[in-house]
């Protein structure tokens, strides 16, 4: 991980990648709009990013700067709608293994899942709740993503 | 109602769980994935959903459990549940600890006022309202 010299809304910010991902630690991503940034594992708007690291208004600047900025820094950026649906016809379940793969991530997380989604993952439940009611959104389904097994069977630990 | 199978991530495999999203009263925006499991008396849920569902707990019935390999304290409340379009009333026991990635419904609190088809081949669930 780098670090990049940006001009943003006529300040000149210095952005450090690892800085980027010891603030976002502890931080509850917002909900995805179209685009987004991976940082430490978890999806972030990335005008969410830069907003926090730079102290300013997010009507002060767009997503592309924003998306420019992190993608300098190494850090993987997206668009939601030209994510590969995934879906393997040799792997079993009923989205054909992607679900797994887009919870994987998560494991030993509290998500709320629209759709397949994940549109906010937290350390507690409590966390979760407060983010939903916070962005006023509703999810279809709210669980922890097991960490191992004895989470996901019930079975007793060898 | 149909329903597909969970999928979780697992470390050497992944996991098809028969799950569905049940509404608890008071958590109207997280539906809670809950597993059916036919072998489970009882409805069993996490105690933390009690406290955010700001269900009172105070006096309830209380039993230790032993369940999949822990034990918990449990303790019962009667209380609303919504599966889709459907709405009743069912006994929750609110464990804690709590260590599974998802709740119980069992025979007493949902199985005995659901008709409920797996077809594990095919990965779904297919759950109507007993008349």
């Amino acid at each position: 991980m780098n670090q990049v010299l940006a001009k943003i809304a006529q300040h000149e910010f210095a952005f450090d990648g690892q800085e980027i991902e010891r603030r976002l630690a502890n931080v509850v991503p917002d909900p995805i709009g179209e685009h987004f940034v991976v940082v430490g594992g978890r999806r972030f708007p990335p005008k969410q990013v830069i907003g926090l690291l730079t102290g300013l208004d997010r009507a002060d600047f767009n997503t592309h700067q924003a998306r420019r900025v992190l993608s300098r820094l190494g850090f993987t950026v997206g668009r939601r709608s030209r994510e590969s649906q995934g879906a393997s016809p040799n792997r079993p379940g009923p989205h054909g293994g992607r679900e797994a793969d887009l919870l994987r991530a998560f494991r030993g997380r509290w998500v709320a899942q629209r759709g397949l989604e994940v549109i906010v993952a937290a350390d507690t439940p409590e966390a979760v709740l407060q983010w939903l009611e916070r962005h006023n959104q509703s999810a279809d389904a709210m669980f922890r993503v097991p960490g191992d097994e004895a989470e996901a069977t019930g079975v007793a630990p060898a | 109602m149909k329903f597909d199978f969970k999928e979780l991530p697992g470390h050497s495999r992944d996991y098809l769980r028969p799950a569905v999203p049940v509404r608890l009263e008071g958590l109207a925006r997280a539906p809670q994935l809950c597993l059916l499991d036919t072998g489970a008396l009882h409805n069993r849920f996490a105690a933390w959903t009690a406290t955010a569902a700001g269900i009172d707990l105070a006096g309830a019935d209380r039993e230790r459990v032993a369940i999949g390999g822990f034990v918990a304290i449990a303790r019962q409340a009667p209380v609303q549940l919504t599966l889709g379009e459907v709405t009743w009333e069912a006994p929750v026991w609110f464990c804690d600890p709590w260590p599974l990635a998802f709740h119980l419904l069992g025979q007493e609190g949902f199985f005995r006022w659901f008709k409920v088809q797996l077809r594990t081949a095919a990965y779904e669930i297919e759950i109507t309202p007993e008349a």
